[in-house]
């Protein structure tokens, strides 16, 4: 029998480029799209850009960035946004989904409701909530009024802390459902023979779920970790909507510092160079989650 | 089947002329404010002149700049004209966006447009392009509200603002005695500017080039921050409204004092949007009794230029200068409430009939500052605004927020 490679190379010129021809639009489209801005953003990252004028200026740009104060503020309320809104997205979507793999009568309602917040454009779920926080028209303060749990209204935008807090609360409502769907998807592939076998070897419930439940959700709770915290790592349409960054720089993340520098500074190196830096925290983090829960195991 | 007819009619029309001579298109980018006036005189401009037909697109004011400099960073050409910003000027100029119009320019324009809007568009000598209106920030009151308190007149200083506001505040007439946008935005700056000036002080050093941190800035900031959190005469929640979002507020009729631009007396004015139709009045913004100043405000003009990359400079100017005209300036001002530009309008009997703000308005318009005209101006403006806000909310003291703010400014444009 002769080898895969030798008929391959028998084949004329014009059968082997065929492929090729066939990729090429794909190949185009990804090369203008993605490639070449890419390699453009990075040749700008290396110059000082002032309307047509441009000088090159090698690593400055990334030197500028890494002494700059309101680069490490902006990124440590990014690790504070995304720490804690994929934490509580985390935990909350694992108790909705083990709650909506259980059986019970309007099971697929619930699961169609799920899907709801997650379905809003971000810009709508940002809308929504500026108007539930807005302090005197909003709805959660005539709630809380009403109940009496607030004296007065609060004012939930208006001092740094308190409006990082309220934007994340709206991130989470919007996009813990797609945590619990990821492990709900997770949970049905779960056999039930493991369950049965470890009930009738006399495992607890909480036993069953730390031996069976967690490691087979294992490669569900990767993906959607890392979807999550990449997602959380560049939130900006939200921001922009709820609060421009403010108040006093408070919800200034470092997407949205990319883009005040870029198009309202236009310092245009500056922002390449700072997306970069993104570009390249993200990748880190996508790493360090591939080794952590990387290894896979079959249950079946 | 009739409703047909008429879309058939000009598509044919547009034929006929398409088959006679290629007219020059003109693309127009415009702020929102005031476009839908600007819109409804295009068709007289392309009426009057068939060669040029006028492509009008407009955006909302806060994603402008954003437009304009990815348009024209890219040197694409796609705008022919702009809406200028008075900030913007120094940076447009000196990135090369917008073009001189020194050779077009009347010495009619030069003496008879207000100074300062004429000059929002005036830099290192040279014209580059006309205001659309002459805006600067007002103090409107409820007079309803100063009535039903024993007001005869609004506050003349800022402490009298105090004093009226906590005595209408005890009578439960009003929660707040007003609401200001202060929110992390443009418009920040600019009750800051009003403020800073009813103080005796300025953004800038005598050179011109910004200086924030001196004592009458440091007392404008203060007097802001305890109306927050010491007189309590502000409502807490200006620190997240802009200059949009509190019109919603005052509009409603249970806040007595407040600062906005002149389109504001539009909404006031609409019964649709407005609980407050008629009750509302201009009076002087107040200055600080203790400094002396009986009023400063800050202004806030825009105007039209044309773009260096425009190949239709003649026909730009010809829509410039149709928008800058008199009798177009006057039914701007009676239709969308815009302040003309023409000095000579103000005393025209017609609109102080129809627009009957004008005569308080124009008395403002003599106390009015600009902002510091710098290249870096929206890199200066958003570090003004964290600092200030952060004085506001009481994270810092007014003086170490403008001398944080002082510093981050001597490192700009790097």
């Amino acid at each position: 029998m002769p080898s895969t490679a030798g008929r391959l190379r028998a084949k004329p010129l014009a059968a082997r480029l065929q492929p090729f021809l066939y990729i090429l639009p794909a190949l185009v489209v990804v090369f203008s799209v993605i490639i070449f801005p890419l390699l453009y953003a990075f040749f700008i990252s290396l110059y000082k850009v002032v309307g047509p004028s441009q000088t090159f200026v090698g690593l400055a740009n990334y030197t500028n960035i890494l002494h700059s104060d309101f680069f490490w503020a902006a990124t440590g309320r990014t690790f504070y946004f995304t720490v804690v809104s994929v934490a509580l997205e985390f935990l909350l979507g694992l108790g909705i989904a083990l709650l909506l793999n259980q059986d019970f009568p309007g099971r697929g309602l619930m699961r169609g409701l799920l899907i709801l917040p997650w379905a809003l454009p971000t810009v709508v779920n940002g809308v929504l909530w500026a108007w539930i926080f807005d302090a005197n028209y909003g709805a959660l303060n005539g709630l809380l009024k009403q109940l009496g749990w607030i004296k007065e209204y609060v004012i939930w935008l208006g001092s740094p802390a308190m409006a990082m807090n309220s934007v994340i609360v709206a991130d989470v409502w919007k996009n813990f459902p797609m945590i619990a769907l990821l492990l709900l998807a997770g949970l049905q592939t779960i056999p039930d023979v493991l369950y049965e076998a470890a009930e009738i070897d006399g495992a607890s419930r909480w036993r069953r779920f730390l031996a069976i439940t967690l490691p087979a959700l294992k490669p569900a709770m990767l993906v959607a970790l890392v979807l999550r915290t990449m997602e959380a790592f560049k939130v900006f349409d939200i921001i922009y909507i709820m609060t421009k960054g403010g108040p006093a720089d408070g919800t200034q993340v470092i997407s949205y510092y990319t883009y005040v520098t870029t198009f309202q500074y236009t310092k245009f190196g500056y922002g390449a160079a700072l997306s970069y830096l993104v570009a390249l925290v993200i990748f880190l983090m996508a790493l360090v989650y591939f080794k952590v829960l990387g290894t896979q195991e079959d249950y079946r | 089947m009739r409703k047909a007819v008429l879309p058939a009619l000009a598509f044919a029309l547009c034929l006929a002329g398409a088959a006679h001579a290629a007219p020059t298109t003109l693309n127009i980018l415009s702020s929102d404010d005031f476009a839908g006036f600007r819109k409804s005189v295009t068709a007289e401009f392309e009426a009057a002149n068939p060669g040029i037909k006028i492509n009008f697109m407009s955006v909302g004011y806060d994603s402008l700049h954003q437009k304009e400099v990815t348009a024209l960073e890219g040197g694409s050409g796609t705008y022919d004209v702009i809406d200028v910003d008075c900030i913007w000027t120094p940076e447009y100029v000196t990135k090369g966006y917008i073009d001189k119009v020194d050779d077009k320019v009347t010495g009619e324009m030069k003496k008879g447009i207000v100074p300062a809007a004429r000059d929002i568009l005036v830099y290192k000598g040279s014209y580059y392009g006309l205001p659309m209106f002459n805006d600067v920030l007002f103090f409107y009151y409820n007079a309803d509200i100063l009535k039903k308190a024993g007001f005869a007149k609004p506050p003349a200083s800022w402490e009298e603002f105090v004093t009226m506001s906590q005595a209408i505040q005890a009578k439960k007439l009003a929660p707040y005695g007003s609401i200001w946008g202060w929110a992390q935005a443009e418009g920040l700056i600019c009750y800051y500017t009003a403020i800073v000036h009813g103080f005796g002080g300025d953004l800038v050093d005598a050179a011109g080039n910004p200086k924030v941190d001196t004592p009458a800035n440091v007392k404008a900031l203060t007097f802001m921050a305890d109306t927050l959190r010491k007189s309590k005469v502000s409502d807490p929640s200006s620190i997240t409204a802009d200059d949009r979002s509190m019109l919603n507020a005052f509009s409603q009729g249970k806040v007595p004092f407040g600062m906005n631009w002149s389109f504001a007396w539009s909404v006031f004015d609409d019964p649709k949007q407005s609980n407050v139709v008629g009750k509302i009045k201009v009076g002087l913004v107040p200055g600080a009794a203790s400094m002396k100043v009986r009023s400063a405000t800050c202004a806030g003009s825009m105007g039209l230029a044309i773009t260096k990359s425009s190949k239709n400079r003649e026909a730009a100017w010809k829509y410039i200068s149709f928008l800058a005209s008199k009798p177009i300036q006057k039914r701007q001002a009676i239709a969308a409430g815009a302040l003309p530009i023409w000095t000579s309008l103000y005393e025209d009997k017609e609109l102080r009939a129809k627009h009957p703000a004008l005569a308080d308005m124009s008395a403002q318009l003599k106390t009015a500052y600009n902002r510091p005209m710098v290249v870096w101006y929206n890199e200066f403006s958003q570090v003004l605004q964290v600092e200030v806000q952060n004085a506001l909310a009481g994270k810092k003291t007014p003086q170490q927020a403008l001398s944080d703010a002082q510093k981050h400014i001597a490192e700009m444009g790097k």
